[in-house]
């Protein structure tokens, strides 16, 4: 039997699919406005991937932003429970994981079991997520993927001053306009990300190994930042850090779908 | 006596240029990268609209986000003085004022003679500002001077619950994906919008004759959802009530260069 897990995220959509536990195919697909679409796309191009049509797969479950608006889903979960599973299968001895996505920050201990004892998400406010990023990233006129390798070699960070996002936008904006170098403004912005993340994941206890997930862990300079922040380093999970939801979704609906 | 007053905010930039108590010429421009540059561009067009030169000019006061960096200034003020000064200048009854700009949001409370008596602002967060309503108008796919016409077609207001400027983005995103109608967001939008504003109003308190200015009141979906909250109905003003900074920064212009011409006369006499 074939399982499929998708999360529709604010910046991008992944779909994972499954048989028998083993991963056939894993995607991700950024999108701008259309996210039920890009829902269907990913979904799509992970079937060619592992060359399937849509009748060969049995049950699949949705989560994340947009979790009610993924068309082909039979059922949707929280993604709490959905990170948990996930990081349970690939690694059962992770204790802490930091989810950095695109609108929320959340920390979490799991137990031996996989269970989630303590958990701290940010609240109201877009500071420190992959949108904050995203929207400083479009100010400086560069690709996010680009910054953030290259901003590693910044020698000296430019610090953001603004927690909002909409007037840290402006901030970065006036550095650009007084001809501050790109790179050592993109420092800043990832040391100010890294401290909200910080923040955040203080709240719940550092336990050993600790493990970073969603898009912001894909980001090189920021995971370095948060290293630093935390005096931490981050344990590998063996998967795409964006499309860890996606695969516990996928894993929860071969379970439930077999019970 | 010729005066000027000229306000760069951080979206638009205005100028005022007054003969004694008559207004001349007023200007209002979109903001270049430099403070410098909106000052000069905005003033070159009101001086020129009555072909005037900087030379004409007695005093000029600045004001506004980029006020200290306007070279041709004699003098800067805060824009909270000087819109509380703009507004008396217009309706000298008026005790209160909500100015809703591009980066922020003040109240002022002002006594009978325009002086500044009271304040509070947005710090932090940059909901209840006009680059809040831009940004969330531009994902509903329209122009922020639109939103009012278009939340006038709406059936019933969508309430906004998120108070990020970025998060109210993704929240307009959900209901657009569920097909929601975009007036009723509109709405929405608006509500929000005078939601945020009236708790600031709420730490200076209300105090009438009140009103309101910056770029934000040009929008009377906002506009009328605050008078319905706060239960009060705004004094209108005169002139755009964008100008009013640059105004008041005129104003102290004149009283300044006054003050001047005086202590020149004594040292004159002496």
């Amino acid at each position: 039997m074939i399982y499929a897990g998708c999360d529709l995220g604010t910046i991008s959509a992944k779909a994972v699919i499954i048989r028998n536990g083993n991963i056939l195919a894993v995607e991700t697909l950024p999108y701008k406005n259309l996210p039920k679409q890009a829902a269907i796309q990913v979904m799509e191009m992970a079937k060619n991937k592992a060359g399937l049509t849509k009748e060969n797969i049995s049950y699949c479950l949705s989560t994340g932003f947009g979790k009610k608006a993924v068309p082909f889903a039979d059922k949707d979960l929280p993604e709490f429970l959905c990170l948990s599973r996930a990081i349970h299968k690939l690694d059962p001895e992770i204790r802490t994981v930091i989810d950095a996505g695109g609108s929320t920050i959340k920390a979490f201990n799991m137990d031996s079991s996989g269970k989630v004892t303590t958990s701290a998400t940010n609240e109201k406010c877009a500071a420190g997520t992959g949108k904050f990023m995203e929207v400083m990233a479009q100010a400086l006129e560069m690709p996010i993927e680009e910054l953030s390798i290259a901003a590693l070699e910044s020698g000296h960070a430019l610090p953001i001053t603004s927690q909002c996002g909409v007037f840290a936008e402006s901030e970065v904006i006036t550095h650009v306009n007084e001809g501050k170098d790109r790179l050592d403004i993109f420092a800043g912005i990832s040391l100010s990300v890294a401290g909200k993340v910080a923040a955040v994941t203080r709240r719940i206890s550092l336990d050993q190994p600790i493990a970073i997930v969603g898009g912001l862990a894909k980001n090189p300079i920021v995971v370095r930042d948060i290293e630093k922040e935390l005096g931490i380093s981050f344990v590998e999970c063996n998967l795409d850090p964006r499309a860890i939801a996606a695969y516990g979704a996928a894993l929860l609906a071969e379970e439930r779908h077999a019970s | 006596m010729i005066v000027a007053g000229c306000d760069v905010g951080s979206l638009s930039a205005e100028a005022v240029i007054l003969n004694d108590d008559k207004i001349l010429a007023s200007e209002i421009i979109q903001v270049r990268p430099l403070p410098e540059q909106s000052a000069r561009e905005v003033m070159d067009k009101a001086l020129a609209s009555i072909r005037l030169t900087y030379d004409d000019i007695d005093y000029t006061v600045s004001t506004g986000y980029g006020r200290e960096s306007i070279s041709f200034a004699d003098h800067n003020i805060s824009e909270i003085s000087c819109h509380g000064k703009g507004a008396h200048f217009l309706v000298p009854s008026i005790r209160t004022i909500i100015d809703v700009g591009g980066q922020d949001c003040k109240v002022i409370r002002i006594d009978e003679y325009g002086v500044l008596q009271d304040f509070t602002m947005n710090d932090k967060c940059a909901a209840g500002t006009g680059r809040s309503l831009e940004l969330m108008s531009k994902y509903l796919g329209v122009h922020f001077s639109e939103l009012a016409a278009l939340a006038e077609k709406a059936g019933q207001t969508i309430t906004i619950t998120n108070q990020c400027g970025i998060f109210s983005e993704l929240e307009i995103m959900h209901y657009l994906m569920e097909d929601k109608n975009s007036a009723d967001i509109a709405a929405g939008i608006n509500e929000a919008m005078a939601r945020r504003v009236k708790m600031l109003v709420g730490r200076v308190g209300i105090k009438p004759e009140m009103t309101i200015t910056g770029g934000v009141c040009k929008n009377t979906g906002v506009v009328k959802n605050l008078e319905a909250m706060l239960g009060i109905h705004f004094m209108p003003l005169s002139e755009d009530p964008q100008i009013v900074g640059a105004l008041g920064a005129a104003v102290f212009a004149a009283e300044r260069f006054k003050r001047l011409q005086k202590k020149g006369e004594r040292r004159d006499t002496n």
